[in-house]
């Protein structure tokens, strides 16, 4: 930044600190007009901060001269808005106009060196002044505002908001947990039960499976000579079968298996689902003898509590 | 469990390859219908029904799809449109309302529905966590699950009809082709009569050789040397009696006579018990309502409302495109 404030004027410092002289004054006197306004909201765009950077640097330069300002007042159109500030500056850029160049950036910087001393002792003195006052014991804390009372009004708000926030977030995250629950780290006895019922299922299944497999140990499923001996084998189970149960045989004549005992899948589940059984409509007025009587028998007759899809 | 598997790895190996690409829609030694499923959500899920969702579908796994990616605009009509030439035969959709969550079987595209209110649940993961050791070999997920559906044999059609769709939505066993080793999972539904709830679960088998010390078992099944500091000479070893397994002599009822080597440990008739251990979800299900079409049609079974309830039914369900609300007016009925 620096280097650029060097060079800029290098080509037109003549004639612009003329023209500049010359509307200086005009444009210094509105400044004086718009004073009151000083409480309006300065937009801060990049060119502002870079002049709010420099103004910085510059601040200790009290009324000493600093060739590069105008050339930074011709950057910004929009000076005005910024109101106090700048109309302070602008007293400054008055004075400094009748004074001439000075020459060079290490010009510049040495008196703000110089000043800078005598800056901090006023600092100091103000530093201490703030020090010194007893601080009420205050749930704030220390405030360094003129208005103490609308800060913790401000802060109160902020943490009721805050609060309402979390408490809607808690909500909605427990009702989106509803029904969500950690099982035990022991196994009640419900569990066990359910367990222990889930075995038999898999132990009848197990065995079921080692009886039919039995009769075909020992021959491979996928030869054709084999197959043929197995089928014949299983048709004589079925067929042994056949003459124990007459009834359910025929029924379960879809099934492969032998010993799966359940009746026929209940309608519902076909596909031709109520295109072909139209007085399914009214279900529960009619005695519950037409759908799979025996497949229910057997199931109750069964261990009465568990039966199993080994069809 | 019904898919079979052929000890003739050359052979099969083409056949093999392809189902990779595509599943089969008939299985290939009995010649039935596998049943398929997508597990979804209508409406907005929170995180751990989301979870659930998860759970559920790798539950049916093989035969569903893990990744089905789901998008706010899709209803019900979209996935029913990739069902049919995909063979998806069953829907199992997740929905939430502020009174529960609620699960829909749905058997596709005809119908019927059951629609269970959610009473509790848990998910895969806390029942891991609530476990000293979670197990979970890697072929796990690979087989079907047998099914055990316990309780439900009193005769009510609504419950037979659930047994039948709960039966229906797994691949059936042939028990003369089943290969007992791909029998890893199970999954219980136990019906209680008098809170009229469903206990849904979900187990792996494990089996175990029986009548051997533990010290045994173990150093045949863990491949690591034992540790014999203490042993004057390795006859010790063996013939220490050391105590066998606390749970061992209770369960007569869980031994099993294997015909076949099932693994290296479980060998061909010698006894085996039969362990389970929970992997999860868990749901705690209650039947509300069935429909006799796919999320929609008239009221079969209603937990809450008599049958007279069922003509309003009927207007809301024709005012209904997407049946999302259906969920709902469960729930406006029970209030």
């Amino acid at each position: 930044m620096a280097a650029e404030v060097a060079h800029v004027p290098v080509s037109e410092r003549g004639p612009r600190k003329r023209i500049f002289s010359s509307k200086k004054g005009g444009k210094g006197k509105k400044k004086m007009r718009m004073m009151p306004g000083a409480g309006e909201k300065v937009k801060i765009n990049p060119k502002m901060k870079k002049l709010y950077r420099k103004r910085a640097k510059e601040y200790n330069s009290d009324d000493d001269e600093d060739e590069a300002e105008p050339t930074t007042f011709e950057d910004r159109g929009d000076l005005e808005k910024e109101g106090g500030v700048s109309s302070e500056e602008e007293g400054d850029n008055v004075d400094a106009e009748n004074d001439g160049f000075s020459d060079g950036e290490a010009d510049e910087i040495q008196p703000g060196i110089a000043n800078f001393s005598e800056g901090s002792r006023a600092f100091k003195t103000a530093f201490k002044s703030i020090i010194k006052n007893a601080v009420a014991e205050d749930a704030l804390g220390p405030v360094l505002s003129a208005h103490k009372k609308l800060v913790a009004e401000k802060l109160a708000e902020e943490e009721s908001e805050r609060k309402v926030k979390g408490e809607a977030k808690k909500e909605k995250l427990m009702a989106g947990e509803k029904g969500h629950v950690k099982p035990a780290k022991y196994l009640d006895t419900h569990e066990k039960f359910l367990i222990g019922v889930a075995t038999k299922g898999v132990v009848k299944l197990f065995n079921a499976v080692n009886k039919a497999q039995h009769a075909q140990k020992g021959l491979n499923p996928s030869r054709f000579k084999d197959e043929k001996v197995i089928k014949k084998r299983r048709k004589e189970a079925f067929f042994s079968e056949l003459g124990k149960t007459p009834v359910s045989a025929a029924v379960s004549k879809g099934h492969s298996s032998g010993t799966a005992d359940e009746g026929p899948a209940w309608a519902p589940l076909r596909d031709n689902y109520m295109l072909t059984s139209s007085k399914l409509k009214d279900w529960d007025k009619m005695p519950e003898t037409t759908v799979a009587d025996d497949g229910i028998g057997r199931m109750s007759e069964d261990d009465g509590s568990s039966d199993e899809d080994d069809d | 469990m019904a898919r079979f598997k052929n000890k003739k790895k050359g052979f099969f190996k083409s056949v093999v390859k392809k189902k990779q690409q595509q599943q089969p829609n008939v299985d290939h030694i009995t010649g039935d219908k596998i049943p398929k499923s997508f597990v979804f959500s209508r409406g907005k899920l929170p995180p751990p029904l989301k979870q659930l969702e998860m759970d559920l579908r790798k539950l049916m796994l093989p035969y569903t799809a893990l990744k089905l990616k789901e998008k706010k605009r899709n209803n019900l009509k979209d996935f029913l449109n990739v069902a049919g030439p995909m063979g998806v035969t069953h829907f199992l959709i997740l929905s939430k309302t502020e009174a529960a969550p609620y699960l829909r079987v749905a058997r596709t595209p005809q119908g019927p529905t059951l629609t269970f209110k959610i009473h509790e649940y848990s998910l895969a993961v806390d029942v891991a966590q609530s476990q000293l050791r979670p197990r979970c070999p890697q072929d796990l997920f690979k087989n079907p699950p047998l099914i055990v559906l316990s309780g439900f044999g009193n005769g009510d059609q609504h419950l037979k009809l659930t047994t039948i769709m709960f039966q229906n939505i797994f691949p059936a066993i042939d028990i003369n082709t089943v290969n007992l080793s791909t029998c890893q999972r199970i999954v219980l539904l136990h019906y209680n009569k008098d809170t009229k709830l469903i206990d849904f679960r979900h187990y792996s088998i494990r089996l175990q050789p029986v009548g051997v010390s533990r010290r045994l078992r173990k150093f045949v099944q863990n491949h690591q040397v034992p540790d014999l500091r203490s042993l004057q000479d390795v006859s010790d070893f063996v013939t220490r009696a050391g105590y066998g397994s606390e749970s061992e002599a209770d369960d007569e009822a869980a031994m099993v006579t294997l015909t076949s080597d099932l693994g290296r440990v479980n060998r061909a008739s010698t006894k085996s018990a039969v362990k389970l251990q929970e992997i999860g979800p868990r749901m705690t299900l209650q039947l509300v309502k069935v429909e006799e079409g796919l999320c929609s049609g008239t009221v079969i079974f209603n937990e809450y409302g008599p049958v007279g309830d069922q003509k309003k039914d009927d207007k809301e369900a024709k005012n209904q495109d997407d049946n999302e609300e259906s969920a709902e007016d469960v729930e406006d009925e029970e209030d």
